[in-house]
């Protein structure tokens, strides 16, 4: 991992279109700024870690449970 | 038709009806092709099976069957991803879990896109949203 040490005001820039900046250090928290390209996904580690948890959970599953529920569910558009 | 071996049994499918997730699943990014499989039960629940790793299955809905208002509007950079024109339908599916004491919750948080024409679909993370990754089934 590269470690650098940037001031509030002083940046990183990565590859050609990603813009890093510091906007200030408060309390214990880094206020970040990122310009990047619209179509470059920027999530929260926890928000990402969250995500893929749920579904390494979302694939333990049994067919039989399944069948059962399918049977006890609602479906709002089955009725008129 | 082809064969593969899931932890349910024996499945047969037909190369062309492939649902392609170009990115794969968020933690399952190497998993790129699935098969629907019709659940045996009527119902809103269905799910998909990962050719390339019989252990991998989900189980997915359309979350409108729940919440009438659900709405993902897919950005232009997705809609590249999903070999889409313009006009073609886009469903916004939810990632079921069945939790071990059987509650179901719906992944509203991170839907999966899904477009009919390509066969194509991708799990997107919504920022800024209300919806929760754990949401109850309502039940009736």
């Amino acid at each position: 991992m590269l470690v650098l040490t940037r001031k509030p005001g002083e940046g990183i820039i990565i590859g050609d279109n990603i813009k890093i900046t510091v906007i200030e250090v408060k309390g214990g928290g880094i206020r970040i700024g990122i310009d990047a390209p619209a179509e470059m996904k920027i999530h929260r580690q926890e928000v990402y870690d969250r995500i893929l948890a749920e579904n390494k959970e979302a694939t333990q599953w049994n067919l039989a449970d399944l069948n059962e529920l399918s049977d006890k569910l609602p479906s709002r558009k089955d009725k008129p | 038709m082809k064969k593969i071996q899931t932890r349910f049994g024996e499945v047969e499918y037909s190369p062309e009806q492939v649902l392609h997730f170009p990115q794969g699943l968020i933690g399952f990014e190497d998993l790129r092709d699935f098969i629907v499989m019709p659940n045996e039960k009527q119902g809103p629940l269905f799910w998909i099976q990962s050719v390339e790793d019989p252990e991998v299955a989900f189980v997915l809905t359309d979350p409108t069957n729940f919440f009438l208002d659900y709405r993902v509007v897919p950005e232009k950079a997705e809609l590249q991803k999903l070999a889409m024109a313009e006009g073609d339908d886009c469903f916004a599916l939810s990632v079921v879990t069945v939790h071990p004491d059987r509650q179901i919750t719906l992944n509203l948080a991170a839907p999966v896109l899904f477009a009919p024409a390509s066969n194509r679909a991708m799990q997107v993370i919504l920022e800024k949203t209300h919806y929760q990754t754990r949401t109850p089934l309502p039940t009736a």
